[in-house]
């Protein structure tokens, strides 16, 4: 048994040699960047970093529009889920399709279309201010709002698809065992399908809150360089500024909260999962 | 233990709400423009263990969802102990539910499970812990209080469904073929366990199951379904002695089955020309009616009697049995003679030709389509 194991995990091993050779080796080169300071080895870096509250105040922007992304994604996809998962045949296809199929479209093409709907003269203004519900153009695009919208729509799919694998799952009759003995369905949904469907929850979580944290192009393309994130400092580091020391101290802050978030999230997809 | 067949509650004693306490009358429901039930009325008294016995697909789930409140009815009504429940949702019926597949929590230990619809009612947590610790000690789980789900065995959570279902004190209790997930032993003690436990306690619970024997061994009375009707409703014995129609006689137990025509008809008594020869039956069908002939297995024996119905067949198989032993008797392609008699008996074997008998007040008899 041990020596069939064995064989079958050596599958791994190209995975596993090409993430480290990729992947590890040259992120530990860069982590490694961040403790070299002008003045030696050390972490000079990071309290320059954290004393100046300029970055304190991107880096609280990116965790608040990668949590205010992560809710309205769960909002919008924790209903999608149990409606998917009552679909079938043509309709989840349409489903799938919907859900999918913009993944392929790419992030400018999208942030483009935005533009359309969102500017000054486009279409949602001109539509608020004919039924009266402004007087004149307001300001949409280069906001946090506008940033989260966006985020949510393009990380969308990676919070429905969790959630709808667990509610597919569900068993179908638990609902109906828990209205006969005398449950209404607040208390039904509170203590049997969202305790059930937590799982999916927090991994769908986990997804989107990992991608919007260290999101790039799209903050680039709806906000621009007015509002700033902790990937766009990065970049700025390394390409406007040359400063690898503090590109690197930025990129270890931000894998740090994401391995967090991952290891957090983990743990809690265990404790749920445990008692299943 | 009394007989539990016969001990129910004299009709008597009991009022006018207690002998229709479940009174379902007109129900009808189509699913995608398909009826699948029709006028279909339904009543049974207070304390009563009743089957809803049927093949899949003749109806007995839907009945059982619709009582439940878990599916609605298009047309008719469901009255219980004397209140209207047609439009009431599941969850205000006070009617539990025993799952196929249990519908246990799997996120719940077993006494958070059984202490569910106490907490649904709006008991306090602290207050659950008695009634849960008794519930537990009826169908004795109480050790197994703290378990997840997942750890208890097929048995295990049926008593645990069983629990959770009692203790809330349903004014109905049902359950949607609560033994077929169990082996045959397990099945067999668990219908005598329950039948006591609910007997003892005077609960009125209708068991939906396609198992004839089920049905038999754990209800006062047994509605046979067909196709969205009920066939017949009777108690155990009535039903298997007189079957009121092919089809129950078939559904319910064994038997001999030989077509024929009536041949002549005198004082309720005719004479059917089968494949096999002459049989008689106590009945008034005018000569020419296409008819079907049983006879159950265990009142048919060899060397019969001049004045009985007799047959010479050729038996196809000899079963064994131990406690009984079985003749399989070949009549021609559709019919056959079935012969049951007690304990080991030696003396037949396959291929043999055997001459059966029963006596014409057993035959049973049903005008079918020629």
């Amino acid at each position: 048994m041990i020596a069939r194991l064995d064989r079958i995990s050596l599958l791994a091993v190209p995975a596993l040699v090409f993430l480290a050779a990729i992947y590890a080796l040259p992120l530990m080169m860069l982590l490694a960047k961040s403790f070299q300071g002008p003045e030696g080895t050390g972490i000079s870096a990071y309290i320059e970093f954290f004393s100046d509250p300029y970055n304190l105040n991107v880096l609280w922007r990116t965790i608040r529009v990668a949590l205010l992304t992560t809710l309205l994604a769960l909002l919008i996809a924790y209903p999608t889920a149990f409606a998917m998962a009552r679909a079938n045949g043509i309709w989840l296809t349409v489903f799938l399709v919907a859900l999918v199929l913009p993944m392929s479209l790419g992030v400018v093409v999208k942030a483009f279309a935005w533009s359309i709907l969102f500017r000054a003269n486009g279409a949602l203004n001109e539509f608020m201010q004919w039924i009266g519900l402004t007087s004149g153009p307001i300001r949409m695009m280069f906001t946090e709002t506008a940033l989260v919208v966006g985020a949510a729509n393009v990380f969308l799919p990676f919070m429905v698809l969790p959630i709808y694998a667990v509610v597919r799952q569900l068993n179908a009759s638990l609902p109906d065992a828990a209205a006969s003995l005398g449950a209404t369905p607040l208390f039904r949904f509170t203590h049997v399908t969202l305790p059930l469907t937590l799982p999916g929850v927090v991994a769908g979580a986990a997804f989107v809150f990992s991608l919007s944290i260290s999101m790039y192009v799209i903050p680039s393309l709806i906000v621009g360089e007015r509002q700033q994130t902790m990937s766009m400092l990065i970049a700025r580091s390394f390409l406007y500024l040359r400063d690898e020391t503090l590109g690197s101290t930025i990129s270890a802050i931000l894998l740090a909260i994401a391995v967090a978030v991952v290891l957090f999230s983990s743990w809690l997809a265990g404790r749920l999962g445990a008692r299943q | 233990m009394t007989n539990v067949l016969t001990a129910t509650k004299p009709p008597a004693m009991q009022t006018p709400i207690e002998r229709n306490y479940l009174d379902v009358s007109g129900v009808g429901k189509a699913f995608r423009g398909v009826r699948v039930m029709d006028a279909m009325n339904f009543r049974m008294a207070k304390g009563e263990l009743v089957s809803l016995l049927g093949p899949s697909g003749c109806g007995k789930t839907t009945l059982l969802r619709i009582i439940a409140g878990l599916m609605a009815a298009d047309e008719g009504a469901v009255v219980l102990g004397g209140r209207n429940i047609t439009t009431l949702p599941a969850h205000k019926r006070n009617i539990s539910v025993v799952f196929q597949n249990y519908a246990l929590f799997p996120h719940l230990t077993v006494a958070e499970n059984v202490a569910f619809g106490l907490r649904a009612r709006g008991t306090a947590k602290g207050d659950t812990a008695k009634p849960v610790a008794e519930a537990l000690a009826l169908v004795r789980m109480t050790e197994f209080a703290d378990r997840p789900i997942a750890a208890l065995s097929g048995g295990q959570q049926q008593r645990v469904a069983v629990a959770r279902a009692l203790v809330v004190d349903p004014d109905l209790l049902l359950l949607d073929e609560p033994f077929s997930a169990l082996d045959r032993k397990l099945r067999e003690t668990m219908q005598v366990e329950l039948k006591a436990m609910l007997r003892d306690r005077g609960i009125t619970a209708i068991f939906v199951t396609h198992d004839q024997e089920e049905a038999l061994g754990v209800s006062d009375r047994i509605a046979v379904m067909n196709a969205g009707r009920i066939e017949q409703f009777a108690d155990p014995s009535t039903l298997y002695a007189r079957p009121n129609s092919p089809f129950v006689m078939d559904f319910v137990g064994l038997s001999t089955r030989l077509h024929g025509t009536v041949t002549s008809h005198d004082a309720g008594m005719i004479t059917v020309k089968t494949a096999i020869g002459d049989l008689h039956a106590r009945a008034n069908f005018p000569v020419g009616t296409a008819v079907l002939l049983g006879v159950r297995p265990e009142l048919v024996a060899p060397d019969p009697d001049p004045q009985m119905n007799s047959v010479t067949v050729p038996l196809r198989d000899v079963m064994v049995l131990g406690s009984k032993t079985v003749l399989h008797g070949v009549a021609n392609d559709a019919d056959r003679v079935l012969c049951e008699l007690p304990g080991i008996r030696s003396g037949f074997s396959h291929g043999q030709t055997a001459t059966l008998g029963w006596s014409i007040e057993d035959t049973l008899v049903y005008e079918v389509a020629g």
